[in-house]
């Protein structure tokens, strides 16, 4: 059956009702033991102000594995809603917030605000965090994400308009430059060994000891993503043909570029400052969104957000039943996995068949 | 009796680098009901001329006014309420299906934050069905032929339904059948209404279609009237050199002008 006629209900239907028994598996499942479905309810129900908490140690395990289920949940939904947006905008497959250096600008940018706000402190949190701290991270984070979208944007607009080859060239080059200024600011903290371990979770993602306001981060990016999907999908189905042709049918080219720009880097930073940079989620889960409901954006952006909320969370519960309590860093998994997907993409492409 | 213009052009002036004008100073008038013909040799400006009436570009001096009103002051939405394009070939969109690429000609009338309606989609298959390319609109572009891929352009531009219809280059990628199919269909709309501005290369196409002709060359304008009056052997060897061959249509009294080889029995 054509994709593209296929109804979205069932999959956003489908995906909540997975969404709900992820978020439920990842509060009874954990490296301390399981714990019975009766108990992980209650946690929830108390972590969210229902009911009366559960002795205090047991609390404080459930609500953890809650934050942690929710951060990689909203962070996978971010990062693929991000990563179509970008594709659409670069009418490239392969431009994904990862390959293009957007997630490393975003951590650099918030890497910089620890430094320059100074009082950094372990787990990518500013030590006697005052209330608005995490958001100052986040803010600085999407400036430095921002900034590299615009900046790959001009390179990108200024020599090949749509080659895939040079865009992901100009993509290895402004990861390169960003790479070693992070490298250069860990040889800086390499002393403090409480920051040398926060800057490598971050690289690496994490999804340990996250709080309650790490998902409000992740929320913050992810909401206004989610909320200008039926202003931007038109738009962006006519930016395949070119911005010439866009604006020949009526698209104001600059405010949507624009508006994508912004959404798009958001929702990266915002995820990147609360659980690190994880990558290949923007790539995969488009290009598998894509295959079940077609480009048209107006569908394959909720598609891709729903599908990307629940492939994360299903890679933590999987690390958790099969590797128990070694547990990889989620960037790492996605890595291993991702990278070798990205390869067979460019083969693909290599050999002239669509992606 | 003149019908108002649907579309003007005042002394357009427009360069894409500073000191080399590829358009120095046009002006040109489309009203409704009539189709008119720009011809020019390669380089001439032709496109950019296109760029410029469908608000793309912005006039360096001079001014475009599409239903009177200045393009600059509309935004594109209006721009493209105003004028469609029938663009050449693009790129990039061979994996979009026939049925949502033509949807984008809907794009002007939907409102923001909103979706095509059920009256936008039949707008659209009535569109598909006058180019006679409803029965592949399952397909994606890349699927088409070329006249196919003309066809669909086509019907997304009509889809659109602005009352000026610029088609770029639409038949040199066809062959003659097909040629003459997109130009029926091209001239049935300007007797439906609509002012139909064509830029071909093709003179006998242009000497069979045209109400009006306009040729281009370096810039400027050298040259507007019939048919009759502008494919003629002094207005055209200036522009195009002077190995042409100038004959008639036997039947409509036409003009016919050929390239002219070197033969190599002489």
């Amino acid at each position: 059956m054509d994709p593209a006629s296929r109804s979205l209900r069932p999959l956003l239907l489908g995906g909540g009702a997975a969404l709900v028994a992820l978020v439920f598996g990842g509060v009874v499942l954990g490296t301390s033991g399981t714990s019975t479905p009766d108990q992980a309810l209650r946690g929830i129900s108390a972590a969210l102000g229902w009911a009366e908490p559960l002795e205090p140690a047991a609390q404080a395990i459930h609500e953890l594995r809650l934050w942690r289920v929710l951060c990689a949940s909203l962070a996978g939904a971010a990062l693929a809603l991000s990563g179509v947006y970008l594709q659409g905008l670069f009418r490239n497959p392969l431009a994904a917030p990862g390959l293009l250096g957007v997630s490393t600008g975003g951590t650099l940018g918030a890497t910089l605000a620890i430094l320059v706000l100074g009082g950094y402190g372990p787990q990518l949190l500013l030590e006697g965090s005052r209330a608005w701290t995490p958001y100052a991270l986040s803010g600085a984070s999407f400036l430095g994400a921002l900034a590299t979208v615009s900046l790959v944007l001009g390179l990108a607009r200024g020599t090949a308009r749509t080659d895939p080859g040079t865009l992901l060239l100009v993509g290895v080059a402004v990861n390169a430059t960003l790479g070693g200024a992070f490298v250069a600011v860990q040889a800086w903290v390499l002393d403090d060994w409480q920051v040398s371990q926060a800057l490598l979770a971050w690289s690496f993602g994490t999804l340990d000891d996250r709080q309650a306001y790490h998902v409000w981060m992740i929320a913050a990016g992810l909401v206004p993503a989610l909320l200008v999907v039926p202003r931007t999908a038109f738009a962006l189905d006519l930016f395949q043909g070119g911005e010439t042709d866009a604006r020949r049918l009526g698209v104001a080219t600059g405010t949507t570029r624009a508006l994508v720009v912004v959404v798009a880097s958001a929702a990266t930073a915002c995820a990147v400052s609360a659980v690190g940079a994880i990558g290949f989620i923007g790539l995969v889960v488009p290009h598998i969104a894509r295959r079940l409901v077609g480009t048209g954006h107006a569908r394959l952006l909720p598609a891709a957000a729903v599908l990307g909320a629940l492939l994360l969370p299903a890679l933590d519960l999987l690390q958790l039943a099969l590797l128990d309590r070694r547990l990889l860093p989620p960037g790492a998994v996605t890595a291993l996995l991702g990278g070798p997907f990205f390869l067979s993409m460019l083969l693909r492409h290599a050999r002239g068949r669509d992606l | 009796m003149t019908a108002p213009p649907l579309l003007e052009a005042r002394g357009l002036r427009f360069g894409y680098e500073p000191g080399q004008e590829v358009l120095r100073g046009v002006d040109l008038t489309l009203r409704a009901g009539e189709i008119l013909f720009v011809l020019g040799p390669n380089g001439c400006g032709k496109t950019t001329l296109v760029h410029l009436l469908c608000g793309c570009l912005e006039p360096a001096a001079g001014a475009v006014l599409l239903g009177g009103e200045d393009a600059r002051a509309l935004d594109a939405r209006r721009c493209a309420r105003a004028v469609a394009v029938v663009p050449q070939d693009l790129d990039g969109v061979a994996g979009v299906p026939v049925e949502r690429f033509v949807l984008g000609g809907r794009f002007p009338h939907v409102p923001a934050w909103r979706s095509p309606s059920a009256h936008d989609r039949a707008q659209c298959r009535a569109a598909l069905e006058r180019t006679d390319a409803a029965g592949f609109a399952a397909r994606t572009l890349g699927q088409l032929s070329a006249g196919q891929r003309q066809r669909v352009h086509l019907a997304r531009a009509l889809a659109q339904e602005s009352p000026a219809l610029l088609l770029d280059e639409p038949t040199s990628a066809l062959d003659p059948g097909h040629q003459v199919e997109v130009l029926d269909l091209a001239r049935e709309q300007a007797a439906a209404g609509s002012g139909v501005l064509v830029v071909t290369h093709d003179l006998n196409l242009t000497s069979q279609y045209a109400q009006r002709v306009l040729l281009l060359a370096d810039g400027a304008v050298a040259a507007e009237g019939t048919a009759a009056e502008v494919l003629r052997p002094e207005t055209l060897r200036p522009v195009y050199g002077e190995r042409l061959w100038f004959g008639t249509f036997p039947d409509s009294g036409r003009p016919i002008v050929l390239p002219r080889g070197g033969d190599a029995s002489e």
